[in-house]
């Protein structure tokens, strides 16, 4: 697939590529002689298919948020709601009515304006679909529950009050209608938009070749304002992190963004690099069965809770830091003086006398995502921390479809499992209602862990729409959480990523950090 | 020799539904929940039902299995789980890519290692034969994907001679494809600069990939050129005063490769199925990346799909290593 908007003679640039041995051919370089800014973004995850309402992973919120538009962006840390597609909207006292403004410029890649009516069928598309993000709108937003009192304006008139609405707006992306109702086929344009577009973002797609690289050209049709000089960004498949480093040195890429802690260290000098630490919404701990076996016992969990080296447990997570309760620092609602377990053999002891076996002689089985490095050493400290209290520990490494099934029912689910949690959009209700609703039991976020009175919270919080009130309700649901001892509360591992120093306008948000926003970025 | 490959052909149709057989059985068999994954960690029942449904999961295996093979002799190796994309465009994309590397690296390894083979088979326990002995047991030892991160920082890093990976630098459109092959259509389009700048990134992961194979093949050679110099042909050319070179290259060369054919053939089959690693430091896209990914997700249709391609290939590689001991050796009859 190729474009006008790209318009260098390939016998150019080869003859700058390829000029001899002696030369090596820096891409970064060749855009610069060129003329033209291309931001070359280094990534380990290919691109699974266009899509707005099917493709999950960073890799497709990286393209969707760049060749798509949704109603609202996120911005910032905390992610704050901007405007996208809707230049500002009102929400009614009781939470349940949104009315989004369009911006009259907004404009698809066809020359079309969005209109009301391409919103309209954008969400009921997502969630006739049901796949892709459409969970994040499952029972709030209906069909019927979408008008357009007229081609600018769009209503929502939500199931239920929820407090997250506009951090999840910015995960649903709006297709153009004619064209996708040109090429609907027998399943509502699936297949036709696994490659091919139908989007209004500031960039569409000039070239790809699946497996290598997704080439955006600015679409000439991009209307949002403000943005950087870019004229193009490259998502480039690079699926060694020491190969994305290397690329990052020699200035092949100006981003990479799925660099590890040995990268970041050796990136410390390296001239022309910028490195990016941040702390991200992405939480890892191990869950235990709170449901079947020992560990249903709460004493021996509480035991276990202090008898984990902690320290040891973050200094094998390179950057990062220790959890301090369920939801991760920094988000609405965190509270930064919850008193979380930490390593005390004294209390460890104290909570194994009140248990069946107070003096351990027992094992307990933890499994691991196979080949996963970091979870492997996490297991190793367990191992360690276990034995302080008399109790033995079975590691097992699984593949991880079998580490989800074994997440069917309590009696499959293994004393520990560890687990990695991102939030999908900057609010406490994701992480809360993913890792500790019972209705998500059966599921690997949380597969056993159920308490009525933190379900209570957790739905107080999704329907409570005044901050003050949603922090006291979320303040509660973490204690809550802390006695119940469901986990062991691991690390909040910061996102790398490096920069080139030429790279301007950047601004961290710990959302979805890796799928860059290229529009406001330029290249100096 | 036409009614041989014919038969040889006709003996591949068993060979691919055994295969295809096997590969659904171990997609049963094989504990996890694809579907589930597939679907994502928020997806309700219903919502893993419908997907189920969707891709026919829900019928009984042998009802799977019928539809695939129907779709099979349609050419449609099904869909993937994960992105939906079909299998047979995914392969048709990675699987040139993959060739070209295997090819690169076989000929690097039988270009140089079967005169080496020769060469230290010749000067056996003098010094060329030691030098060789020890580089082919590093070679063979070391890791592919070691060998290629130590090429990258010397070649790449270092003395910024070749580029660090990929087939193509980004900033280059691709020649129209013809073969998939980078080097083949570059050169069919005429264009000698991409053929070169093709080259360059062809040069490190075909060096990674060859050394194993160019080991083995350097040892196989070298033992049998030994055993064909003592044969009683050889002694009776050398005792009527024949020339040594044309004693070695003309009779025990010719020889002495027909048992190093078989290796070669073995090796082509090992390195298709065997590229993920020298893939992944080189971000090669290849067929080798797509089948791990697949494997590690339990996305069965790509990995049944790769499997059916790896077979063929390594059946019609064999096929044509058969039909090389004939032209090699003419007493080689076809039955």
């Amino acid at each position: 697939m190729t474009s006008s908007s790209f318009h260098l003679s390939r016998r150019g640039l080869l003859a700058m590529a390829g000029a001899g041995l002696a030369t090596a051919s820096l891409p970064s370089q060749l855009f610069a002689q060129s003329g033209r800014n291309i931001l070359v973004v280094a990534s380990g995850q290919d691109i699974p298919n266009f899509d707005p309402h099917t493709a999950t992973g960073y890799s497709a919120s990286f393209f969707m948020r760049n060749v798509y538009d949704p109603l609202v962006r996120v911005e910032g840390s905390p992610p704050e709601p901007r405007p996208a597609l809707a230049e500002s909207w009102d929400v009614s006292d009781d939470g349940l009515t949104y009315r989004f403004n369009l911006n009259p410029a907004a404009t698809f890649h066809s020359g079309n304006s969005v209109t009301s009516e391409d919103v309209i069928y954008s969400f009921q598309r997502a969630l006739e679909l049901a796949k892709g993000n459409s969970w994040m709108i499952r029972g709030v937003v209906t069909p019927e529950g979408i008008t357009a009192p007229d081609a600018r304006t769009v209503e929502f008139q939500l199931a239920k009050p929820f407090a997250a609405f506009l951090q999840v707006l910015p995960w649903i992306f709006v297709v153009e209608k004619a064209a996708v109702e040109a090429n609907l086929g027998d399943d509502m344009g699936q297949s036709w938009l696994l490659t091919n577009t139908a989007g209004s973002g500031p960039f569409q797609v000039a070239r790809y070749q699946v497996g290598t690289l997704y080439h955006l050209g600015r679409a000439e049709t991009s209307w949002q304002e403000g943005g950087g000089n870019l004229d193009g960004v490259i998502w480039q498949i690079v699926r060694e992190t020491a190969t994305q480093r290397l690329m990052l040195q020699r200035g092949e890429a100006h981003i990479a963004v799925d660099l590890t802690s040995e990268d970041m260290e050796s990136l410390a000098d390296a001239p022309g690099v910028v490195r990016v630490m941040e702390p991200e919404y992405r939480t890892f701990s191990i869950k235990m069965n709170t449901e079947h076996g020992p560990l249903a016992d709460i004493n021996l969990r509480k035991a276990i809770v202090h008898a984990v080296n902690y320290e040891a447990i973050r200094d094998s997570a390179g950057f990062a830091d220790l959890m301090t309760g369920p939801l991760p620092t920094g988000i609405l609602g965190h509270d930064p003086a919850l008193e979380v377990p930490r390593m005390d053999l004294d209390k460890a002891r104290e909570y194994m006398a009140k248990t069946e076996r107070p003096d351990g002689g027992f094992s307990l089985r933890m499994v691991h995502v196979s080949g996963l490095e970091q979870q492997r050493r996490w297991a190793l400290i367990m191992l360690d921390s276990l034995k302080q209290i008399g109790i033995d520990l079975e590691i097992q490494p699984l593949k991880w479809p079998d580490m989800v099934a074994a997440c069917a029912s309590p009696e499959t689910f293994p004393d520990f499992f560890p687990v990695y949690q991102t939030a999908n959009y900057g609010d406490p209700d994701n992480i809360a209602f993913a890792a500790y609703h019972s209705s998500r039991n059966g599921g690997w976020q949380n597969a056993v862990y159920s308490n009525p009175e933190v379900d209570a919270l957790i739905e107080a919080g999704r329907t409570e729409i005044e901050p003050e009130k949603r922090a006291e309700i979320y303040g509660e649901f973490q204690r809550k959480v802390v006695a119940d001892a469901p986990d062991i509360f691991g690390v909040l591992e910061l996102r790398k990523i490096g920069l080139r120093d030429s790279v301007q306008n950047y601004q961290f948000t710990p959302v979805a950090s890796n799928a860059i926003q290229a529009w406001p970025l330029s290249i100096g | 020799m036409l009614y041989f490959i014919l038969r040889r052909c006709v003996m591949l149709i068993p060979v691919l539904i055994g295969l295809t057989l096997v590969m659904f059985a171990i997609a049963r068999l094989l504990p996890g929940d694809p579907v589930g994954l597939a679907a994502g960690p928020n997806a309700t029942q219903e919502e893993i039902a419908a997907l189920a449904r969707e891709f026919g999961l829900d019928k009984p295996i042998w009802v799977q299995y019928a539809n695939y093979v129907g779709g099979l002799l349609q050419g449609d190796l099904g869909t993937s789980l994960l992105t939906r994309r079909p299998v047979a465009a995914d392969i048709a994309a990675f699987l040139p890519a993959t060739l070209e590397l295997v090819i690169a690296a076989m000929t690097i390894a039988v270009v140089v290692g079967i005169p080496l083979g020769l060469v230290t088979a010749v000067w056996r326990n003098r010094w060329p034969d030691y030098v060789s002995q020890v580089l082919a047991i590093g070679a063979i030892s070391m890791p592919r994907f070691f060998l290629g991160l130590l090429l990258q920082l010397c070649f790449a890093m270092w003395l910024m001679w070749l580029p660090l990976g990929g087939r193509l630098p980004i900033i280059v459109f691709p020649p129209p494809t013809v073969t998939g092959f980078l080097t083949i259509d570059t050169l069919i389009a005429g264009d000698l600069e991409a053929f070169w700048t093709a080259l360059r990134h062809l040069a490190m992961p075909a060096i990674a990939m060859s050394l194993s194979p160019l080991a083995t093949i350097m040892r196989m050679m070298r033992a049998s050129t030994i055993e064909v110099m003592n044969q009683d042909y050889v002694m009776t050319a050398r005792a009527l005063g024949l020339p040594r070179g044309k004693i070695i290259l003309k009779y025990v060369a010719r020889n002495a490769v027909s048992a190093t054919l078989t290796v070669i053939g073995l090796y082509f089959g090992w390195l298709l199925g065997g590229t993920v690693l020298v893939e992944t430091v080189f971000d090669w896209p290849g067929l080798g990346l797509y089948a791990t990914k697949a494997i590690i997700s339990q996305d069965m249709m790509p990995v049944i799909g790769v499997a059916l391609v790896i077979g063929l290939l390594f059946v019609v590689a064999n096929l044509i290593i058969d039909l090389a001991y004939g032209v090699i050796n003419p007493k080689v009859r076809y039955s």
